[in-house]
């Protein structure tokens, strides 16, 4: 048990998923919109194509985000929404972060 | 990463996403632009006693609430998608204030439609020329207001919007009653003039003349400061790492 009241096991129990920063901003850009472009998710997360396009794909085989495949005319456009599971496991990963960082003011 | 830049990242998925589902940003400053010009183009005050110009270029103006919409579109897919396109989160409260728009907007048009027929017959049939021959205003006359409500809940995706869209369509509805509908019903043609009308109605004209005037000036504003934080979303996007 640490000076904040959190067991060392509750860290451990942090969504791995989740966890990882760039999957973590990826589902914070997806979880403020209802369905976001590939070019935007890139930008505004400031990662790589090949980075997106590999965290996105671990994120949509945990089932936590799909991805929405169509055509501007004759351009393919990849946009992705965040699913239900996705928005539970991002509340819970808020939830058990809050329990786990010391209260204002105490170190 | 902290909970600062998780907060930033979320505000800027929502600013963004706002600027393509509600907020119009140069095409509201253009709609204010575009309802000064419309309404001062085609009239001229003297001392009180407003004169309107040719037929023809009135004929024309009837059709700037199409043209705004039409460079509306443009501009919104110019200038407000650089990103893709990110789809808002739908909001009940926000989409019931845009249809009491848009309600309010086909309200108006039915009930100056009505009050302007009525009026048109049973007053302006007074003073027009020994010997003309006067008809019912023709229900081809009739179309155009009607036209004005069909694009209405497709293209007016915000309440900026609904507000430029509602004055340009409201000038235009004095344009509409003040001479189209007279030019369709008598015979012969005679060139539009509002002199007849009482000083009330010029007064009226007057004060709406400077709410549309004051109305332009804070939507051209607004919509030049608009398109300054979309600028500024823009600006603040990470560099790819």
């Amino acid at each position: 048990m640490n000076k904040s009241g959190a067991s060392p096991k509750a860290i451990l129990d942090l969504d791995r998923m989740v966890h990882e920063p760039a999957r973590l901003a990826i589902l914070t850009v997806l979880a403020s919109a209802e369905e976001v472009a590939f070019l935007f998710l890139q930008r505004v997360t400031g990662l790589s194509k090949g980075n997106l396009s590999s965290h996105t794909q671990k994120l949509e085989a945990a089932g936590y985000l799909e991805t929405v495949k169509a055509f501007q005319g004759r351009i393919p456009v990849t946009s992705f929404r965040i699913t239900e599971d996705g928005r539970v496991a991002l509340r819970a990963y808020h939830q058990q972060l809050r329990a786990l960082l010391p209260k204002e003011g105490k170190p | 990463m902290t909970t600062t830049d998780l907060e930033a990242l979320a505000v800027l998925t929502r600013d963004y996403a706002a600027f393509q589902a509600r907020k119009s940003g140069l095409a509201t400053a253009l709609g204010g632009l575009m309802a000064v010009l419309f309404l001062t183009a085609p009239m001229y005050v003297d001392a009180l006693g407003i004169r309107l110009m040719g037929r023809y270029l009135l004929e024309y103006l009837l059709f700037a609430p199409f043209v705004w919409l039409a460079l509306k579109t443009i501009l919104g897919r110019v200038l407000y998608r650089d990103l893709g396109d990110v789809k808002a989160i739908p909001d009940a409260a926000y989409e019931r204030r845009r249809w009491f728009w848009i309600l309010g907007i086909t309200l108006f048009i039915g009930v100056f439609l009505i009050l302007g027929i009525l009026g048109f017959a049973s007053g302006f049939l007074h003073a027009i020329p020994a010997g003309a021959c006067v008809t019912m205003p023709s229900l081809g006359a009739l179309w155009l207001p009607l036209l004005y409500l069909a694009p209405t809940p497709w293209m007016l995706r915000g309440i900026e919007e609904a507000r430029a869209y509602a004055v340009l369509v409201g000038e235009c509805m004095l344009w509409f009653l003040a001479s189209f509908l007279a030019f369709w019903s008598v015979r012969p043609y005679g060139n539009p003039s509002m002199e007849a009308a009482s000083t009330v109605v010029q007064i009226v004209l007057v004060l709406l003349l400077l709410a549309i005037l004051i109305w332009s000036a804070l939507a051209m504003v607004r919509g030049w400061k608009e398109h300054r934080e979309y600028l500024a979303i823009l600006r603040s996007m990470p560099r790819e790492s």
